[in-house]
């Protein structure tokens, strides 16, 4: 990934402004030439001069900048999705104005001093659940003055993953075996400490205890949780609703559910069947699996 | 105060600048715009910022119209339309101002950006003085600091930064500013012409009643410079002919514009070869040493009258080679036309002075003895010289002659001439310059407005034609000879004597008209002809536009190489060591050189750190807060410019390194 923008890749262009600048110095050098004005020529000169340095500056500004990470997090249809870059400058002069605009989405990094890092936010609005291919990336600047647009598409095989939205108001179905109905026991998987267990990969960081590991232990994970665990069988087939996206909706409703109860949960897609488990990443395979659902 | 600043701080950026920048381009034309067009715009302006402030409302729409209608109407009725430089540039402010009510959005401030520059080029455009170049050019700076802070307003930019960043950039223009207004070859001729100033310029007219140079001769203004290539004549011949009048009503003297044949002359007296650089007076005549041999240029006319006088009226500082002689005799006897011309006299007026002349004449054996004694009269009669006569009732000479008595150049020039045509000897007025200032520092003679002076030619058969006589001479000789520094045919001989003895000021003074002078022929008067000219000594033959275009061209190419290779220079594109990674690399070696080499390339600096403390606890102590900086800026999220720049100062001032050897 890390990539740094060539001389080839970088596009320039007057903006509006510019091309308003260039018909009044234009405007000043005729009045200068037919006044047989000298002031009024070198003026002229100074400012064309002035939009060709800026015009060299603009390209400078992007020229060499270095796009070091860019991640998109995935997110429900209907919210933003958080795009993050990280861009680098390794030049001498800072780095100012730099504007990134993807699928409907922009955001502007003001300053990025020399031999520094800064990060950039972009919210990519979503709709439809699916996967969203960001393959071009628009990076652009006007600074400094305004009078040309520098751009460059950085492309990435970037995709944004959408899941579907967490909607529908039918009883996840239980697991057989299971004591029927996913009823709420009284400690809902909420902050009460359990035990301690070797670290599994997939555990979330946030349940690592780490004062323990600071201690000299290994990594070890704290289990909250009630004493009963649920386990659900999510399938698709009994999430049916009338058309198949309300019923991705429903099993996306029942996941983050089961995920915020701490319950386990197993689901089962027409392709795909995914082992009883909790925790960010299971739930994250499974809401991926359903947004990549065709 | 701190009120004030705060609550000037409390203004959006850009509204700040464009109104600063949009205030000083206005007051560029301080001295040319009446003051209620100075005082409504700038008050508009203030308007704007106090509503920026939030304390004040803005004003509405309708307010806004009736502003606007009333400010346009009083433009258009003081300049008496919005044609012309002076008008327009008020136009121009009005309407500035008025936008800047509405500006909210950056295309607005591109707007008064806009705006500010078109006004800064009516400055230029109306004046070029030297005095004023550093206010173009900070005007100039402060438009372009503008502009970079409005156009971006998401990157918010300090004062001084905005500055720098403009004050880079047109320091990067400058040479192929400098290349372009070298090379770019000018038209000749004017496109369009520029409608009537508008404003009275204080010089020479074109018609003369007592009492209208008087106001002149206050003004120290220089009229034109003289720069003698050779010999120069002495102070007595520095006559310089301006206007030659003939027509008199009793009261004014006006030039007859009927066209005559120039009669031919035999130049008798030595030849002076000179350049004259003339300010801009708005008319069309031209300066030239008593009688010039011809015309020095194809579109200057050489007049019945040896006058020369241009095409167009002259609105820029021009110059002109000529060549004069101060002692002539015609050919041929004078034409009638032309002895009509000159033996006119309005009929019925100043009937006491004709009898007057004619009793002197009758009484005198020849012309010359005639003027003669006219001259006597004016010597002995109890004539006084001064600058603020008493006025004159409409019969100018019989009120002057035999009532006030007083009066300067053109009161005498006028009763001589009256009487000379009574007693039916042809006399002309010829108005002009006389004398000068001798510039010893620049090597030229200066030509103030007060220097005007009129004077009288008359046709005397016997002498040659036409003949000089200066009636003020009679009554102030000290006239002719006050502000010359000596003679100028050994003007280069005395010239190390004559700086000598001036003062500082004086000489302050001279050196200072000296690089005006310079920058009028050399800068301002730049045309085609220079371009020429200065491609003929670079050494091109037949030089020619397209000469110029190529080398303008070369120029350019250069310049952007220039350009190019100062960027890449700036931009190092990827340093193979940052400015964080040179700081680490030359703390290890200071270590590696203190006994605490790095174990490995792969060692972490935190490593690093343990691995030291537990070799040299003091070592350990002094160096580990460098080495968790290093890492907390390395691998830390966003790292800050300065605290790169303070890791790289702690390394530097680390000195001795605390070892136990």
């Amino acid at each position: 990934m890390p990539l740094v923008l060539q001389r080839r890749r970088l596009y320039i262009l007057p903006t509006r402004s510019g091309l308003g600048f260039a018909v009044l110095v234009v405007g000043m050098l005729v009045a200068g030439l037919n006044y047989g004005n000298s002031l009024a020529l070198l003026a002229a000169f100074v400012l064309g001069g002035f939009a060709i340095v800026a015009m060299n500056a603009c390209h400078r500004n992007l020229l060499g900048l270095g796009i070091d990470a860019m991640q998109a997090n995935p997110a429900f249809a209907g919210d933003c999705a958080d795009l993050s870059l990280e861009l680098s400058n390794g030049g001498r002069e800072p780095r100012c104005g730099l504007a990134v605009s993807v699928a409907g989405a922009r955001a502007m990094l003001p300053r990025v001093e020399s031999c520094a890092r800064g990060r950039l936010h972009l919210a990519v609005p979503t709709q439809k659940r699916g996967v969203l291919a960001l393959d071009r990336v628009r990076l652009e600047s006007v600074f400094p003055f305004g009078l040309f647009r520098c751009w460059t598409w950085v492309h990435a095989p970037l995709e944004l993953v959408v899941f579907p939205r967490p909607l529908g108001t039918r009883p996840p179905p239980a697991a057989p075996g299971e004591n029927s109905r996913g009823a709420p026991s009284r400690s809902l998987g909420g902050d009460e400490w359990r035990d301690l267990r070797p670290f599994r990969a997939g555990d979330s960081p946030r349940q690592v205890a780490w004062k323990a590991y600071a201690r000299g232990q290994p990594l070890l994970v704290k289990e909250y949780g009630g004493g009963v665990r649920e386990a659900l069988h999510l399938r698709l087939d009994a999430a049916a609703g009338d058309e198949p996206e309300s019923a991705l909706c429903q099993m996306s409703r029942w996941i983050v559910d089961a995920e915020a109860r701490g319950a386990r949960y197993r689901v089962s897609l027409p392709a795909q069947e995914f082992a009883e488990n909790r925790g960010a990443q299971h739930q994250r395979r499974c809401l991926e699996a359903l947004a990549r659902m065709p | 105060m701190t009120a004030g600043v705060s609550r000037w701080a409390s203004i959006d950026a850009s509204l700040r600048w464009s109104a600063l920048a949009f205030g000083c381009a206005l007051l560029l034309h301080a001295d040319r715009l009446p003051l209620w067009c100075i005082g409504a715009v700038l008050a508009l302006v203030a308007w704007r910022l106090a509503s920026g402030t939030g304390r004040i409302a803005a004003p509405g729409t309708w307010i806004r119209n009736g502003i606007a209608i009333a400010l346009l109407l009083a433009v258009g009725a003081y300049f008496g339309g919005v044609s012309g430089l002076a008008a327009g540039t008020a136009l121009l402010a009005v309407m500035g101002a008025l936008k800047l009510l509405e500006t909210h959005t950056p295309r607005d401030h591109m707007v008064m950006i806009a705006v500010t520059l078109f006004l800064t080029a009516a400055a230029c455009l109306d004046r070029q003085d030297l005095w004023r170049v550093p206010l173009y050019v900070g005007q100039i700076w402060l438009t372009c600091a503008t502009l970079g802070v409005v156009a971006t307003p998401a990157v918010p930019l300090a004062r001084r930064e905005a500055f720098r960043l403009a004050g880079r950039t047109l320091v990067f223009a400058l040479p192929v500013a400098l290349v372009a207004f070298v090379l770019f070859p000018r038209v000749q001729g004017q496109l369009w012409a520029l409608p009537g100033a508008g404003s009275a310029i204080t010089g020479l007219s074109n018609e003369m009643s007592p009492g209208a140079i008087g106001q002149l001769s206050e003004s120290n203004e220089p009229a034109f410079r003289v720069r003698f290539a050779g010999t120069s004549p002495t102070p007595g011949e520095l006559y310089w002919r301006g206007p030659v009048l003939h027509d008199f009503d009793g009261y004014t003297w006006r030039r007859d514009e009927t066209r005559l044949r120039r009669a031919p002359l035999d130049y008798t007296g030595p030849a002076y070869t000179y350049r004259v650089t003339l300010e801009p007076h708005q008319q069309r005549w031209l300066l030239a040493l008593d009688t010039p041999f011809g015309s020095p240029q194809p579109d200057i006319d050489f007049t019945a009258d040896y006058q020369l006088l241009a095409d167009r009226a002259v609105t820029q500082p021009i110059s002109y080679e000529a060549r004069s002689s101060t002692a002539t005799r015609a050919r041929e006897p004078l034409d009638a036309p032309a002895r009509s011309q000159a033996l006119r006299l309005p009929p019925g007026r100043n009937l006491r002075s004709i009898a007057l002349a004619r009793d002197m004449r009758s009484r005198a054996p020849d012309d010359a003895r005639f003027v003669g004694d006219v001259l006597g009269l004016f010597g002995k009669g109890g004539f006084v010289y001064s600058l603020t006569p008493p006025k004159l009732d409409l019969n100018s000479v019989d009120d002057f002659l035999f009532n006030t008595r007083v009066g300067f150049c053109g009161h005498y020039a006028s009763a001589f001439v009256t009487l000379m045509r009574a007693a039916g000897i042809p006399a002309r007025i010829v108005t002009g310059y006389q004398g000068g200032e001798w510039n010893p520092l620049g090597g030229y003679l200066i030509v103030r407005q007060s220097d005007a002076h009129a004077w009288a030619e008359v046709w005397l058969t016997e002498r040659g034609g036409w003949n000089r006589v200066d009636p003020t001479g009679m009554v102030a000789p000290d006239r002719l000879t006050r502000g010359f520094l000596g003679g100028l045919a050994d003007a280069g001989a005395r010239l190390g004597a004559a700086s000598r003895d001036l003062g500082w000021a004086q000489r302050a003074l001279l050196g200072w008209d000296a690089v005006n002078t310079w920058w009028k022929n050399r800068v301002i008067e730049f045309d085609l002809g220079s371009q020429l000219a200065m491609l003929g000594r670079l050494g091109f033959e037949d030089p020619g536009v397209e000469v110029l275009r190529i080398l303008l061209l070369v120029g350019l190419l250069l310049w952007l190489g220039w350009i190019g290779l100062q960027f890449s220079r700036s931009r190092a594109a990827m340093p193979r060591t940052d400015a964080l990674g040179q700081s680490y690399r030359r703390l290890c070696q200071r270590l590696e050189r203190a006994g605490a080499p790095r174990r490995a390339a792969h060692q972490g600096p935190l490593a690093y750190r343990d691995a030291i403390a537990a070799f040299d606890p003091a070592l350990g102590a002094q160096v580990a807060p460098l080495l968790e900086a290093y890492s907390a800026l390395r691998f830390g999220a966003v790292a800050e410019a300065g605290e790169v720049e303070a890791l790289r100062r702690a390394v530097v001032r680390l000195h001795p390194l605390r070892t136990r050897h």
